[in-house]
């Protein structure tokens, strides 16, 4: 079976919190595109967990061939990671993000995988940590004509075929189960992803992503029209009213705060 | 019968779960210079009517189809795409709910048309609906303008905006509306229904959680004495649940649970913006922390400086004394 996985670069999330925490998050020029040159860029670490649950497919005993496939500027680094990881195919579309949005990245990687010989299962990050969206895969499964499962912590194989996803919903796991082909996105409960070995990385270095234009992929001009622009972007002031309990000792402040509390209406 | 400038959608939720679409929905409708009406797929929640007045919208159009019920989208999907056929709103609004993150996606695809998810502002400017959305899990806001052709969809966070009755509720009517959902049959199949374990962290009105400045994971029954003490429940920041200290189940935040007490308490919690995204709707929070410069003193209503592991205890004394 072939497992087509959507990779995405972004800023590294780590980094723009520990800048924001800081107050020094800086916003570029354009008002709205994060350019510190310090703030590294790295895979969507949900889409790391997408190829972690293909990898776990195939150690689990199921022939496949796992295809990452990233659309974006420079995507490069991302799917050398994703070869050194164990990607068989690692293939790069080049998509300017100023031209598109949801609707277009969707319109592209559903058609790269109708085109390239289709897919039995997508795997997707259930959302990238720079937007925090998740539109993407819904609009991949949809123009796919794929059911969509989300937020999985563990991905299996049935009979049928079809897959069994473990879900992480706000009541507790949920399971189910649903035909293959379908797209199915990962959450971080799948666990952290495995780590490539210094070899692994080092041959991955020289593997060059196969190319495919946008102009390829036989789309019509308005899946190539953004329904959404980005015009700007900033960092969240919150305007902070603490009262500040004092007192002499742990117990003095805690009563304090209790009758203040109940002073409020709060307790 | 003319298009409402607005539609707010719900399913599945209590009527008072509505109260924050409606109120932003009637300011967007305004705006337009439009109606806003309720859509209700499936059940019609208790005290809808009463619900839909007091917050203004122009009346109810409910789908009462058996296939609604479910967890599946298909239905919900197909649900909409038909109401939406012919004359579609300037503007549908959907509280970010779990169901949510898969029908409204889904729903923009089907249709061709602009979405925005995690929502927490929409206003019309210069003809244009401009919505500002949470990004990089809370730290920054981003901007989108709506294009192309409406309905628009916009999935709305849980603390947009404060409910606000209308000053003379009108009483709405209930209009059904019927959506030929005979050809759906869901292709996602629950084999394992989720099953609750204690009280929902979403549904608690006190909630005391956790971090990393209670030092050891022994320390986290400390948070649940107080939690217990105040008839509320447990919650924990996602570093202490990586490491174990507690059930994910617990976690609060941008990956865990969106919550919405009237009492949080933060203890040992620096408060980034990923853990505030679960909190921040809470009507009082109150914080515990050794670094006086930690960023959830911002957030907080009150605020001790000082070690949560001596505090806690005394706290759930000084709670029990009464």
């Amino acid at each position: 079976m072939r497992i087509v996985i959507c990779a995405k670069e972004v800023p590294d999330p780590d980094a723009v919190n520990n800048y924001a925490l800081e107050g020094r998050l800086v916003i570029g020029d354009d008002g709205k595109t994060l350019t510190q040159a310090s703030i590294p860029r790295l895979m969507n670490a949900y889409d790391e967990q997408a190829i972690e649950a293909a990898l776990r497919l195939r150690d689990a005993g199921v022939d496949c061939t796992i295809t990452v496939v990233a659309a974006g500027a420079e995507s490069g680094d991302v799917l050398k990671h994703a070869a050194a990881m164990g990607a068989d195919e690692i293939v790069a579309i080049s998509l300017d993000a100023a031209g598109s949005d949801y609707h277009v990245a969707g319109a592209v990687l559903a058609a790269y995988v109708a085109t390239s010989g289709g897919a039995d299962l997508v795997l997707c990050g259930r959302q990238a940590s720079d937007d925090d969206q998740g539109v993407v895969p819904a609009v991949i499964a949809e123009r796919l004509g794929m059911p969509l499962v989300s937020i999985a912590r563990a991905v299996e194989l049935v009979d049928g075929p079809g897959v069994c996803v473990t879900r992480v919903t706000p009541d507790g796991d949920e399971v189910v189960e649903c035909p293959c082909p379908a797209v199915v996105t990962i959450s971080n409960e799948l666990g952290t992803p495995r780590y490539p070995t210094m070899a692994k990385r080092m041959q991955a270095r020289k593997k060059v992503p196969a190319t495919v234009a946008v102009a390829s992929l036989g789309l019509a001009p308005a899946d190539l029209e953004p329904r959404v622009a980005l015009t700007r972007q900033f960092v969240p002031t919150v305007q902070g009213s603490c009262e500040m309990i004092e007192g002499a000792s742990a117990a003095e402040q805690a009563e304090r705060l209790v009758a203040r509390l109940r002073a409020e209406s709060v307790l | 019968m003319s298009a409402p400038a607005v539609v707010a959608c719900t399913w599945g939720q209590p009527a008072a779960e509505a109260e924050t679409l409606l109120t932003l929905g009637r300011t967007v409708a305004a705006a337009l210079g439009g109606e806003l009406r309720w859509l209700v797929l499936g059940a019609l929640p208790e005290d809808a009517a009463a619900t839909a007045g007091r917050f203004g919208a122009g009346g109810i159009d409910h789908v009462d189809d058996p296939r609604l019920a479910g967890s599946g989208s298909d239905a919900r999907v197909a649900a909409l795409a038909s109401y939406l056929a012919g004359s579609p709103p300037r503007l549908v609004l959907f509280n970010q709910t779990f169901q949510a993150r898969d029908t409204v996606p889904r729903l923009a695809a089907r249709l061709g048309v602009g979405v925005v998810m995690n929502s927490v502002a929409i206003a019309h400017e210069g003809g244009t609906l401009r919505v500002t959305a949470s990004a990089f899990g809370g730290d920054t806001r981003t901007v989108y303008d709506l294009g192309g052709a409406a309905p628009h969809l916009v999935a709305v966070g849980p603390n947009a905006v404060q409910p606000a009755p209308v000053g003379s509720p009108a009483s709405a009517v209930v209009r059904q509306v019927g959506a030929d959902l005979g050809a759906v049959a869901e292709r996602v199949r629950v084999v394992t229904p989720p099953k609750r374990e204690g009280p929902r962290l979403e549904d608690a009105q006190v909630i005391v959680a956790g971090g990393r400045g209670l030092g050891e994971p022994g320390n986290f029954k400390l948070v649940e004495e107080l939690a217990a003490a105040l008839g509320g429940v447990a919650g924990a920041s996602r570093p202490i649940v990586d490491d174990g200290w507690t059930d994910p189940s617990r976690q609060v935040g941008l990956t865990g649970k969106i919550t919405r007490p009237g009492l949080y308490v933060a203890a040992g919690i620096s408060g980034a913006s990923q853990h505030m995204v679960g909190c921040s709707a809470a009507k009082t929070i109150v914080a515990i922390n050794r670094d006086p410069d930690a960023a959830i003193f911002k957030h907080a209503r009150f605020g001790i400086v000082g070690d949560c592991v001596a505090i806690l205890p005394e706290l759930t004394r000084a709670v029990k004394a009464r």
